[in-house]
């Protein structure tokens, strides 16, 4: 089926569609500008499901740690909702907060346009 | 929404700094305020609170809220009686058994970090929903996972100290290597001061305070021989309210409320 073909029968299920994609292509884009600006020392150890307890908080570098930080107090937050706490940029936010999920220490969830970030504290251990 | 109460951790880098002396104390202060005010002990590893109030039996512990097998409203007793003509008193008790103080000191990584959010949880439930004016948390000394989590979950780290010199050194490190990567709003309470109302020893305590610690000063509490012969067996500024303690205490109280 062409695109042509596809937008004839549900052009906004389409156009949305693609939207979604560009935004996760842009999420991806904030993390990989972040991580050259780190020069990766952020990803060194990449972890599954990695606890986010004190002694971690403690060890990560102040840029990620003021992220982490303001969603343990959210508990659940979108990049926005971070961004007005912390008093920076909402793509900035989404960075760190995408690089955290990546490290393991968060979780995100998509529910439609928005995408919440949490730490997965129950069910565990 | 209008939020007043506020959250504080009394720590301090080493043992025997007077920090469950000023947390009891300072918790009685602001409770003859007309305050409501929640007492917490989470010294799980030497828990005292519980002897110094005289409470000999409890249904539930912080430990099983930290645990999650039960609600903070369980756990919290009421002792409003204990100061005469004042606002509302609760304390929440640490297990002082020798079980419960090893089955805490086991604890994995993942429970602290459940621990960690049913403390940050106290916001909601003790100060918005059940609109205690303060939560003061009494702390283990040093970096214990249970003062850390505290000392995250806090508005205000009040920081007990002395003047010996490994508990200077200690506390000057854990400003800048603890309190300050974790943007803590902290204050300096200088106990057992000998002769501080000698015009040398307030130059040493202004020295200190300006270069070795660079953190606000919240009070100096000079070494009383009448707190010491109490020997924790009252609430001093219940007991005793005209003593140069119970006045000192009420500066402090009054300098938080400023803040």
């Amino acid at each position: 089926m062409t695109v042509q073909e596809a937008l004839g029968k549900r052009p906004l299920q389409v156009l949305e569609k693609i939207r979604e994609n560009l935004e996760r292509l842009n999420e991806k884009m904030e993390v990989m500008i972040e991580l050259q600006k780190h020069d990766r020392k952020d990803l060194q150890k990449p972890l599954a499901d990695a606890p986010l307890d004190v002694m971690t908080l403690l060890s990560m570098p102040d840029h990620l740690r003021k992220t982490a930080m303001t969603l343990c107090r959210l508990g659940r937050a979108t990049a926005e909702e971070i961004a007005q706490q912390t008093q920076r940029a909402r793509a900035v936010e989404s960075a760190y907060s995408n690089q955290l999920v990546i490290m393991g220490y968060l979780k995100k969830e998509r529910k439609g346009r928005k995408a919440y970030f949490y730490v997965e504290r129950e069910n565990h251990g | 929404m209008t939020f007043l109460g506020k959250i504080i951790a009394v720590h301090s880098y080493k043992g025997g700094t007077g920090k469950t002396l000023l947390s009891i104390n300072l918790a009685a202060t602001f409770v003859k305020q007309g305050k409501k005010i929640c007492l917490l002990d989470l010294d799980f590893r030497a828990p005292s609170l519980a002897t110094l109030l005289n409470v000999t039996k409890s249904d539930y512990w912080l430990n099983d809220y930290l645990n999650g097998t039960c609600e903070i409203g369980k756990v919290l007793i009421d002792s409003s009686d204990r100061i005469h003509n004042g606002g509302k008193f609760f304390i929440g008790l640490a297990n002082p058994t020798t079980e419960a103080i090893r089955d805490m000191s086991a604890k994995d990584r993942k429970w602290e970090m459940r621990a960690l959010g049913r403390l940050l949880a106290l916001r909601n439930s003790l100060l918005n929903d059940k609109g205690f004016d303060y939560l003061i948390m009494d702390t283990s000394p040093g970096l214990q996972y249970s003062s850390i989590n505290a000392i995250v979950s806090a508005d205000l780290v009040i920081v007990a100290t002395t003047f010996d010199r490994s508990d200077v050194d200690g506390t000057r490190r854990m400003l800048r290597e603890l309190y300050d990567l974790f943007e803590k709003k902290t204050e300096i309470v200088l106990n057992k001061v000998l002769n501080a109302s000698s015009s040398l020893m307030k130059e040493n305590v202004q020295t200190k305070i300006k270069d070795v610690y660079q953190a606000p000063l919240l009070g100096v509490i000079p070494c009383f021989c009448d707190v010491l012969r109490a020997e924790g067996n009252t609430i001093f500024v219940q007991e005793k309210p005209e003593h140069p303690f119970t006045k000192i205490l009420d500066g402090i109280a009054s300098e938080i409320d400023r803040a």
